[in-house]
């Protein structure tokens, strides 16, 4: 007995599904299976009419095991995590938590990061924040940073190698 | 010298697949004071039935032991045979080895042998059955039915015309319900108040039926075929008797439209008096005493003006609540329901936005004798929308509201999307759905009709309605053309969930009736009984128990009172008598059978300090068993001897 | 412990870039009776990871909020990205324990250890239900006298319900409720208030960062609203530091006076202007006239 979809002539991906449903209520969220395609998400996503992203589509892809089928594609990058889907949710989905675990399994599966990804983790990783300490702009034209500012200094891993020995260890391991 | 028979069931395959029947009965035939065993491949049928009467006739067997299937099927079947076969009904064991054995374990070796200690042991038991003899309760041929929505009126007609007197009860002025507010209803378009009235109607001329309007239940004691009724009928502040309905002093009233209309859904205003209605049942007027200036404040201005316009002189601002008793046989509830309020989707603007109303307010703007006399007018500006939305399932399938479906929604929006078309030609008309369920006869083709008529179907929920301009937005995502479409709208219509009635535990408390996890009565089975509930005596009907649409509601409460009359039919009614009994030398009127019984069955008589069963109310569940300290309290061939017996004969 | 100490979770915008908010934070919450904590050792709450690897999320969450336990501290997090991410872990770590036993298997390695007691509050949080609003209008010293400002919650502030936000997903209002108090005529509703600023598209899709954020401004100056009132690092950085490229993205001129909630509440409780890091704002603040200075 197979199910084949006849634009990709690919069976459903039962077993990755299963993981990713797993993963997904390790996390707390509800299984995908209980949506019953009503798109209240996408009519309300704050994404979809700049990026034609279409939460309930990701979650109907996943429902049929088309996991490859979501994770190669780009359209998943384009969530803007404004949580709206969630909230409204008839039957307790997160098409947005369902768009995270595609993001890691499409990272997972060796997918180079877009845009400015790489260099957040990078940065993180080497100092312990996302970006360093910025120069500003101010009103009467001129620039200022943190210590001009008088602030204190920033709060950072005390021992970064043990910090960085962490992180790479989770990079290294199964989600 | 007891005479046992043992009776062991095939049930086909499901008990002989898993358990050795015919080594069971030879080992029956071993145990002590069994005179014959035998077995049959359905103990149920005629054959079965014929082998059991046969064998106590022939062999004068005085008890009878079965193995077979749960006692929940056929115990009543059984206990008929025995009668028949001149042993008592109720010197009957029933033995579990298919549920409790041959469904639930797989090797046949250990499952005959288990099978055979449950029969080795409820043998035992069995030795100690001894004949009992049921007990009687009169039945008063009168019923009570509370709610008169369409459920009630109709239970109550067909009560009346089998010949049996019914007090109706409703919390409301008039008698109609929910039915009532409607314009038309659906498959047929026929009009709501047109097929209510009459029966309305014959319900206030019915000899058989005592109408309590504006009336609520105060308490109810007793069981089934014998409750005693308290019922408060709640002041009107006018001499029914005097009113004539004619309308004078809801005319002259200071607060004259200036009150929001329940009736009318808050969509127009009535006076401090007023008649629900034109075709209320009774035809009668009642003071508002939140709202009157006089029984608020003690001063209506110089004088109360509706006195002052009172032909009548009806006006009766001392009259206080009355309480009254009533004693019925059986009650049947019809209590209705209440929608959802669409506050709780914040998103969809309910509460913030004028021109985003419920079906059932749309119904009231509908209707010809409604705050608008059936002209379409947006509530904002009261112009005629250009353009009307509906949405489905507002708080219906939807796990953080409602989880259910509420039936009627669907057929409820297509049935206004054609009234409207009818009065409103050229608008637009745009249903956003996710599914159509259109059920019930008559109904697909229904929605066939409305496929042609113009109406914009979108499949899809929106996420939220805003303002824009002086109209309504709201983006809808179709999931048919794959397109978000951006939908401007003068009104939209939400169809909300249906939910209980707001009341609905309080008067569950008072009935000591259990709640479904809805919140919605709960029937004692859901295919089988639907009707009954799990107090003995009392019935449910109509959308108490559940969402349903006018057709199913007349049909279920006809049934209710059917399942009424067969016990208002019978001059008395036998009480099961394997039940708690007192054994008054050991009996030290301590009281904590009392406190224990969960269905009120027991008292202590004042003279004697000696506890009763009130055997009509004892269900049998042996809780004053356990708990009682002196061991006076009895269970009737369920005794702690016979179970202890049991226990032994396991191990 | 006292209950108005809380250690500062400063994530990472805030410090190394809108330091406008860190500085009026600073500034106010003291006066209000806050006690601000600075802890060492803390890192990036992890949300903006999400995306890459979740786990590494809980991980940068929970090491952050098992220095404040070793500290017997609560957490006040003026990020509400930060809020979220720190109060998500919180509940997951707790329902799983066979997730907090793997975190904290991992955390060995830094010598850390968390058992989930860690607390974590919000300046909506501390400024309306903690220090109160009563206690707020007894310091207020220049009310800001009937100006007409509406407020952009941003997503993490009010979503997801069912975590428990600082204030309501459909109909929040503790920001206007605060807003009334120093004295401001706040627009309480109006129909984009509950939409997205664009930020999390930042790293990837900038444009469309930036025309979200355009056209909430434009909606939001087309209401004739004298000003905005934000409460996160990255909805300011969109609303305030990229205005003017939001203008050009959605061709569109814009010019509205956008401010961090804390900033206005120092002007209002009288705290010295040059301590709020007002010239740090790149929109037109100065049109709110706030410090009486002229233009």
């Amino acid at each position: 007995m197979t199910i084949t979809d006849l634009t990709s002539m690919g069976e459903p991906q039962a077993d990755v599904r299963a993981e990713i449903n797993e993963r997904l209520k390790r996390l707390q969220h509800h299984a995908s299976d209980y949506c019953y395609q009503c798109a209240k998400c996408t009519s309300g996503c704050e994404a979809h009419k700049l990026l034609e992203l279409e939460p309930h589509k990701i979650v109907a892809l996943l429902k049929r095991g088309h996991i490859t089928e979501l994770t190669n594609n780009d359209v998943i990058w384009t969530c803007m995590t404004c949580l709206k889907c969630r909230e409204r949710c008839p039957q307790q989905v997160a098409p947005v938590e369902i768009l995270f675990a595609a993001k890691n399994l499409a990272v997972q599966n060796g997918k180079e990061l877009p845009g400015k990804y790489t260099a957040m983790l990078q940065s993180i990783l080497g100092t312990g924040l996302l970006q360093e300490i910025q120069t500003v702009t101010t009103t009467k034209n001129t620039t200022t940073t943190r210590d001009q500012l008088c602030l204190p200094p920033l709060s950072l891993p005390t021992d970064i190698t043990k910090f960085q020995a962490s992180i790479m260890a989770i990079a290294m391991q199964k989600p | 010298m007891r005479k046992i028979g043992v009776f062991i069931c095939h049930c086909g395959i499901n008990i002989a697949q898993n358990v050795d029947v015919e080594a069971l009965t030879k080992y029956a035939a071993t145990l002590p004071n069994v005179t014959v065993a035998e077995n049959y491949k359905y103990m149920c049928s005629d054959n079965g039935a014929r082998l059991i009467k046969d064998n106590i006739k022939k062999h004068a067997l005085d008890i009878v032991v079965i193995a077979a299937c749960s006692p929940r099927m056929h115990e009543t079947f059984f206990r008929d045979l025995l009668t028949e076969g001149g042993a008592n009904p109720y010197r009957l064991e029933i033995i579990n080895i298919r549920e409790q054995c041959s469904w639930v374990h797989q090797d046949k070796t250990t499952a005959t042998d288990k099978a055979k200690a449950l029969l080795r042991s409820g043998i035992a038991k069995a030795q100690y059955h001894e004949p009992l003899t049921p007990s009687h309760v009169a039945v008063i041929p009168e019923a009570l039915v509370i709610g008169a929505g369409i459920a009630g009126i109709q239970a109550s007609l067909d009560l009346a015309n089998d010949g049996f007197k019914v007090h109706l009860v409703d919390q409301e002025p008039t008698i109609g319900g929910h039915m009532a507010q409607l314009d038309k209803t659906f498959p047929t378009l026929d009009c709501a108040a047109c097929i209510l009235t009459p029966k309305m109607a014959e319900v206030a001329n019915h000899k058989n039926i005592e109408l309590l309007t504006y009336s609520h239940l105060q308490s109810v004691e007793g069981s089934i075929g014998n409750y005693t009724i308290k019922i408060t009928k709640k002041p009107r502040y006018i001499d029914t008797i005097k009113c004539t309905g004619c309308g004078d002093c809801a005319t002259a009233c200071r607060l004259k439209d200036r009150i929001p209309s329940e009736f009318n859904e808050h969509m127009g205003n009535r006076s401090a008096t007023y008649m629900p209605f034109p075709q209320a049942v009774p035809l009668k007027y009642t003071i508002d005493p939140h709202k009157c200036l006089y029984l608020t404040k003690g001063k209506c201005g110089d004088e109360p003006l509706c006195k002052k316009a009172c032909a009548q002189d009806a006006i009766q601002f001392d009259q206080q609540p009355e309480t009254i008793e009533r004693k019925v046989g059986t009650i049947i509830v019809a209590t209705g329901y209440d929608l959802l309020d669409p506050t709780a989707l914040y998103e969809l603007g309910y509460h913030h936005q004028q021109d985003v109303i419920t079906t059932l307010e749309l119904e009231r703007l509908i209707s010809s004798s409604g705050p608008t006399k059936g002209e379409i007018l947006r509530p904002s500006n009261k112009q005629p929308p250009k353009s009307v939305t509906f949405i489905l399932c507002v708080g219906s399938r939807d796990e953080t509201q409602c989880t259910w479906c509420c039936r009627i929604g669907c057929m409820t929006a297509l049935k206004q999307i054609y009234l409207l078309r009818e009065k409103l030609p050229d608008i637009e008309i745009n249903l956003c759905y996710q599914d159509v369920r259109s059920y019930g006869k008559g109904y697909e083709e229904f929605y066939r009709k409305i496929r042609a008529v113009n109406t914009n179907l979108f499949r899809g929920r929106p996420s939220e309605i805003r303002p824009k301009g002086d109209a309504l937005t709201m983006d809808v995502f179709d999931t048919t053309t794959n397109k978000l479409y951006e939908i401007k709208t003068d009104l939209a219509i939400l169809v909300p969930a249906m939910v209980p009635r707001h009341n609905a535990t309080e008067l569950a408390r008072l009935l000591r009736l259990t709640l479904s996890g809805d919140g919605f009565f709960l029937e004692a089975h859901p295919k089988l009984r639907p009707m009954d509930t799990f107090v003995a005596g009392v019935f449910i009907a109509g959308c108490c128990q559940g969402p349903k649409d006018i057709q199913d509601t007349v049909a279920q409460a006809s049934g209710a009172a059917s399942r009424a009359a067969t016990i208002l039919s019978k001059k008395e009614l036998e009480i099961d008598p394997m039940i708690a009994w007192v054994d008054e030398d050991a009996c030290t009127g301590c009281g904590i059978c009392v406190d224990i019984c969960p269905y009120d069955a027991r008292t202590i008589n004042e003279k004697n300090r000696i506890a009763e069963v009130n055997a009509a109310l004892c269900t049998g569940c042996g809780g004053c068993v356990a708990a009682c300290p002196s061991n006076a309290s009895i269970h009737k061939n369920y005794t702690k001897k016979q179970l202890l017996n049991m226990v032994d004969n396991i191990m | 412990m006292n209950p108005h100490r809380y250690a500062l979770f400063p994530g990472c915008l805030m410090p190394t870039e809108q330091y406008a908010l860190e500085l009026s934070v600073r500034a106010t919450l003291p006066a209000l009776g806050i006690e601000l904590v600075d802890l060492p050792g803390l890192s990036c709450c992890g949300e903006p990871m999400k995306s890459v690897n979740q786990t590494l999320t809980l991980y940068l969450s929970a090491r952050s909020l098992a220095i404040a336990e070793k500290n017997h501290l609560s957490f006040f997090a003026p990020c509400p990205q930060c809020h979220l991410a720190l109060h998500e872990t919180n509940i997951i770590l707790q329902k799983n324990p066979a997730m907090m036993d793997r975190i904290n298997d991992m955390l060995k390695a830094e010598d850390l250890h968390y058992t989930g007691t860690t607390k974590i509050v919000h300046t909506v949080d501390l400024l309306h239900d903690i220090i109160g609003l009563e206690t707020i209008k007894k310091h207020v010293k220049h009310p800001l006298t009937g100006l007409k400002l509406v407020v952009h919650y941003g997503c993490q502030t009010i979503r997801p319900k069912e975590l428990g936000r600082p204030d309501d997903s459909e109909n929040p209002q503790k920001v206007e409720e605060i807003l009334k108090t120093l004295g401001a005529d706040p627009i309480t509703d109006y129909p984009q208030k509950l939409d997205c600023c664009g930020a999390p598209l930042l790293p990837n899709k900038p444009e469309t960062a930036l025309t979200k954020t355009g056209q909430k401004l434009q909606a939001i100056q087309d209401l004739g609203a004298a000003g905005v009132v934000d409460l996160c690092p990255w909805c300011h950085k969109m609303l305030d530091s990229r205005q003017s490229k939001a203008g050009e993205t959605v061709a569109a001129k814009l010019d509205l006076p956008v401010l961090y909630l804390t900033q206005l509440l120092g002007v209002a409780i009288g705290i010295d202007p040059t301590k709020l890091g007002l010239d740090l704002n790149l929109s037109p603040v100065h049109k709110l006239n706030l410090t009486g200075d002229k233009p």
